[in-house]
């Protein structure tokens, strides 16, 4: 055999390789079209079957030890040139990302979300109404005649209506869609409804447009007992107090009868109101029995059917919930305080928060 | 309504109670508590002084200085009041005292160089009124150390409370001694109001003219003359009463009005019968008849308005408030009374109609009790001549017959099935009873005094407001299973999850006013938008037809707070008339500036209608909207630049429309920086909402090799790519699985009127691997098409 294809030669004539393309011309020396093995390979055809196979053998091994012996040079020739690349490749991963927007919820829609998901748990839908509504909805059905002092309560807004005779206002309650469920449907009813609301006052502590969430439950036996209930467990949930601290005072609304407002205690530190406990009183929400006239406008039997009502400011909830100090941050649009108090958009209100 | 302590106790026996335990009852009886004033904790270092000497100052005009004897010594004090004199009592206030007038503490001082400790102080300085010509001037009756509030009266708290509009019978001490003794607190006092017989006939007779219909506006009134009285300063026990439910005392006939509509709810009106010619009546005015009251004010009335009238002018707007010219002076000898019934629609009307408010309003249109025609003259008569003496004619009197008791069926149990808690009946009957009701059977007699009572559940919140409501017992409730409906009906379910969405694409929640100006509709789609008749102020007069103009007004504020882009949305209604199907819910959102205005990156470029379209595509795909079949409409609106905009519908549906804000629009609100904005028809998406179900098809995991093939074809300019995208998908949607474009070109070595557009076709093989025949004829077929259809060329 010739010395040439010494395995020990090979090593060293590798070792000395110093770059990519000698290596290659090296591999032609040998495996190229004429390439010492190739020709010692071609010769075998003149060799007797006996010689043919052994020394076959051996020029097999060598190839085999050949390629992989040059394949591990060439690996480590290609792993300079990328760590080569690399090093030449640092960039400052530390400069700020390309902008994103930062979407947030509004703290108001925030806290109705959280409003619907604890009523539901309850039982409750959601329905929801015109802002723009006939007298007789907004008032007349609901037991407040024209003449009414309650009316003075709220001051109400007037629309001008061309379309047709009927006295139209901008709703000041969300009761209305009691009235329109009512006159839709059959008992048993429980529905909430959050919606806008109106009344001409414009002050630090009131706003012309406001919201407010609506109860309704009617059926043929809930009474005070489930009104206090009901009410009771949804603020402990909302403020996620358990020891919440409250009081129902008689209060009146004409389309309820009994009527009662909820207080809820807090305290003042440092101009932190904490709400739950404390010697103070704030109140919260109206509520009461369905007045039976009410009932009777909306064509329900009212041997057979009897329920609650409430209803309650967002606005309100919000402040006390999220420490906001200032009615009217809510509607300014500063982005500043949009994005101070407003949710990231999975923010959810759900129990488990998914 | 306003009373004090001491007043609450000429009812009601209440020694033995604290004022805490009294005010937490009433909270608890539905008369809410609003505050306790009791100053005298406030007022005690202020005592009276005696100055000794009140000298010139040396260094200046108008100032004294004053040496005053007080009982903690002799003090110097400098005094700028006109009224400082030697020899006169007034209010010394010590040094570290707090002026509750000025909310300052007063400290030694010196004033142009002379030492001044103390104070002589003013009325205002001591907070009961805006008196501060001169310092409080003490009757000579006093001595040095007596109590200032003790003198004012001011050391009786005064309770203030809320009566809602249905407790008219509460608008009076007395009414609220009721309550309070039905409630176990204190025993309520008789009062005597005996009848005084006259001594002669009345000369000036009381008459009521009306029609059979109207005569219910002025159902009664009846009167008497007194003669020879003297009209004086009403007695210190009297003025303290009123000064302290904040009435000023005037003479004691006009106290005597005030005080009895405060003490027992019974407005009364007294005239100087000197000033009436022949008798008065009550009657209608006629139209454009002028009545000037005792707020020195000129009424026009109209002719549903009640008048009190002699045979030459008016005297008086029925029931609301009585004539300036025959009202008592201190001179007044002669004395005409008026106690009289009016219909409380009728003065409610009146009153808003003048915009007139008075306390005999208050009580009138929230109803007062008719028996007190009769008692409320014989309680006028007795302090009248305790008084001011003089003589007292016959009663007269006109008036239609008092409606009987209202008598309601009752059925004690209502108060569990309402109230939700047992009371026994025994006691249920003895709060009635309490309360004024009368329980002989199951029957029960409604007092005249409590109009507001009209059924069971009005009985029912007797007993239970006066039991308590922190009795009743909470019961949790839980889900009915005869309501199984969903928590959100459909079109909830985009308002509410579109908040979501558009928050997590970026964009700030904002909620505005839902009315504006009416400048905005004009520049609107609407032109003539919905009028608020009664606007808070002329800017916020119409309700809004568009979310975009306050959404734009938000841009100008906000950049001032350097926030140079930004993406903001609102989710709410706009109106495009009354009815309730002219109120549609809105997605809407603008985003500005460039997108990458503080950043270091190369991507600086303008945010541009294709950021808009990404997001609105991203919420209508999110919303359940078949994207593939949306149409491409042109948008017909100010709002949006015409050539950078569109509509997109399916069917007739309007879903939403986006696109540039018209240069013109931008403009009219002054922005400089550019706007994309969108709109979103919330309530087109209604059908896309119905619950699907949670099992789907099964996956079809086809493993053939996917082809590309891409083409490049020359095209007229006005062409829509989305029709192109169309077309090739209609070949066949089961093998051409996505057109995508990846090149749009117009310029150099393009035709001017032409453009050129690359797009990529990608190929599913179904059953088994495209031959290379089946790839080339599908790729003709598409050839074929583009060129046939859009006059395209096909570029090699």
């Amino acid at each position: 055999m010739s010395s040439k294809l010494d395995k020990d030669d090979i090593i060293l004539k590798i070792d000395k390789v110093s770059n990519i393309s000698d290596l290659e011309s090296l591999r032609l020396e040998y495996l190229g079209k004429k390439g010492l093995l190739t020709l010692e390979m071609k010769s075998l055809s003149n060799l007797s079957v006996e010689e043919k196979k052994t020394k076959g053998q051996i020029l097999n091994s060598f190839k085999v030890f050949l390629d992989e012996a040059i394949k591990k040079k060439k690996n480590i020739f290609e792993n300079n040139i990328v760590n080569e690349k690399i090093k030449n490749e640092k960039i400052d991963v530390t400069l700020p990302p390309r902008n994103y927007n930062t979407g947030k919820i509004h703290p108001i829609s925030q806290s109705i979300y959280k409003v619907i998901d604890i009523f539901s748990s309850m039982g409750f839908s959601v329905e929801s109404g015109p802002d723009i509504e006939t007298d007789f909805n907004n008032f007349t059905a609901l037991n407040i005649p024209s003449h009414h002092p309650a009316r003075e309560m709220q001051d109400t807004f007037y629309i001008d209506n061309k379309s047709d005779n009927e006295d139209k206002v901008l709703r000041t309650h969300t009761s209305p869609v009691q009235v329109r469920k009512m006159l839709e449907s059959k008992p048993p009813i429980r529905i909430i409804v959050p919606g806008r609301t109106y009344r001409s006052d414009s002050d630090a502590t009131h706003s012309p447009m406001f919201h407010q969430v609506e109860g309704l439950l009617i059926d043929e036996n809930s009474n005070m007992s489930h009104l206090k209930g009901c009410l009771i467990d949804f603020l402990k949930d909302f403020f996620e107090i358990d020891n919440l601290q409250y009081r129902f005072r008689p209060s009146y609304f004409p389309f309820t009868e009994p009527s009662a407002e909820m207080d809820v205690a807090y305290s003042k530190k440092n101009d932190v109101l904490k709400i739950g406990e404390g010697d103070k009183w704030l109140e919260i929400l109206g509520c009461g029995m369905v007045n039976p006239r009410v009932l009777e406008n909306c064509n329900i039997d009212t041997n057979k059917y009897q329920g609650f009502a409430f209803g309650m400011g967002i606005e309100r909830l919000s402040m006390l919930k999220y420490g906001i100090t200032d009615m009217r941050g809510f509607f300014d649009n500063d982005f500043r305080w949009l994005n101070h108090y407003g949710f990231n958009p999975l923010d959810l209100t759900t129990p488990s928060g998914i | 309504m306003k009373f004090s302590l001491s007043w609450l106790n000429d009812h009601l026996d209440i020694e033995n109670y604290d004022i805490q335990e009294i005010a937490s009852k009433l909270t608890n009886i539905g008369l809410e508590v609003e505050s306790i004033l009791n100053r005298a904790e406030e007022l005690k270092p202020f005592t009276v002084g005696k100055v000794l000497e009140a000298s010139k100052h040396p260094n200046a005009d108008r100032l004294k200085v004053c040496k005053v004897e007080t009982k903690d010594g002799n003090f110097q004090v400098v005094c700028g009041a006109p009224n400082a004199k030697t020899g006169m009592l007034g209010v010394f206030a010590p040094e570290n005292s707090f002026i509750p007038g000025t909310k300052l503490k007063l400290k030694k001082s010196k004033i142009r160089g002379v030492e001044s400790c103390g104070m002589l102080v003013s009325e205002r300085e001591m907070g009961i009124s805006d008196e501060h010509d001169g310092i409080i001037e003490i009757d000579k009756k006093y001595k040095i150390g007596d109590s200032f509030a003790e003198i004012y009266g001011l050391n009786d708290p005064v309770i203030e409370i809320n009566i809602t509009p249905n407790r008219s019978d509460c608008l009076s001490v007395r009414g609220i001694a009721r309550d309070l003794q039905a409630a176990e607190i204190g025993k309520l006092k008789n009062i005597e109001i005996s009848e005084v017989k006259g001594s002669f006939e009345s000369p000036i007779k009381w008459l009521r003219e009306f029609d059979d219909k109207n005569e219910k506006l002025c159902p009664g009134v009846s009167g008497r003359l007194f003669k020879n009285v003297n009209n004086v300063e009403s007695p210190e026990w009297l003025k303290k009463r009123l000064t302290a439910v904040g009435l000023r005392p005037i003479s004691a006939l006009v106290d005597i009005t005030n005080y009895v509509t405060f003490d027992l709810g019974r407005p009364l009106h007294v005239y100087d019968a000197d000033k009436i010619t022949g008798n008065l009546k009550m009657r209608l005015a006629k139209k454009g008849e002028k009545c000037k009251t005792l707020d020195e004010k000129e009424y026009t009335l109209e002719s549903d308005m009640v008048v009190i009238a002699d045979e030459k002018k008016l005297h008086g707007i029925g029931g609301v408030m009585g004539g300036l010219e025959s009202g008592c002076s201190m001179e007044t000898k002669n004395v005409f009374l008026e106690v009289a019934l009016f219909d409380p629609i009728s003065i409610t009307k009146t009153g808003r109609k003048l915009n007139l408010q008075s306390d005999a309003r208050y009580r009138f249109e929230r109803g007062v009790d008719p028996t007190s025609i009769d008692w409320g003259v014989n309680k006028a008569t007795q302090m009248i001549l305790d008084l001011c003496g003089g003589e007292v004619s016959e009663i007269t009197k006109d008036q239609i017959p008092i409606r009987p008791k209202k008598i309601l069926e009752f059925d004690y149990q209502k108060t569990k099935n309402i109230g939700g808690i047992e009371i026994p009946i025994e006691k249920q009957k003895s709060i009635l009873q309490k309360l004024g009701f009368e329980t002989n059977s199951s029957k029960i007699n409604i007092p005249h005094f409590r109009p507001d009572i009209d059924g069971e559940a009005d009985i029912v919140e007797e007993i239970i407001r006066i039991n308590g409501y922190d009795k009743i017992q909470p019961k949790s409730i839980s889900k009915d299973s005869n309501l199984t409906k969903d928590v959100l009906n459909e079109s909830l379910k985009s308002f509410y999850k579109s908040k979501r969405l558009l928050a997590s694409r970026g964009y700030l929640e904002t909620i505005t006013w839902s009315f504006y100006s009416n400048y905005f509709s004009e520049i609107s789609d609407l032109k003539e938008g919905v009028k608020i008749k009664n606007p808070i102020s002329v800017d916020l007069d119409t309700m809004r037809s568009s979310l975009f103009p306050n959404l734009l007004n938000c841009i100008n504020t906000n950049i001032n707070h350097l926030y140079n882009n930004a993406k903001l949305f609102e989710v709410g209604p706009q109106y495009l008339g009354t009815n309730d199907n002219d109120q549609i819910m809105m997605a809407t959102g603008i985003l500005y500036g460039p997108r990458n205005s503080q950043n270091w990156n190369e991507d600086k470029r303008l945010s541009d209608v294709f950021d808009v379209k990404s997001d609105v595509y991203f919420i209508l795909d999110q919303l359940n909207v078949p994207i593939e079949n949306i149409v491409y409409e042109k948008v017909n609106s100010n709002f949006f630049h015409p050539g950078k905009s569109s509509q997109l519908n399916i069917g007739k549906n309007v879903l939403a429309r986006f696109g540039e804000i018209h240069p013109f629009i931008l403009q009219k609100f002054e922005i400089k920086t550019n706007v994309n904005g969108f709109e979103i028809y919330l309530d087109n998406l209604n059908l896309f909402q119905s619950k699907k179900l949670s099992t789907k098809n099964a996956f079809d995991n086809n493993a053939l090799q996917l082809v590309e093939r891409d083409f490049a074809f020359l095209f007229s300019k006005d062409i829509q790519i989305t029709e192109i995208i169309k077309t090739i998908r209609k070949i066949d949607k089961n093998v051409i699985k996505k057109v995508t474009i990846f090149d749009v070109y117009e310029g150099k070595n393009i035709p001017n009127n032409m453009k050129s557009i690359a797009f990529k076709v990608i190929l599913q093989p179904i059953e088994k691997t495209f031959t290379d025949q089946e790839i080339e004829n599908i790729s003709s077929k598409i050839i074929d098409l583009i060129s046939k259809t859009f006059e395209g060329k096909l570029r090699q």
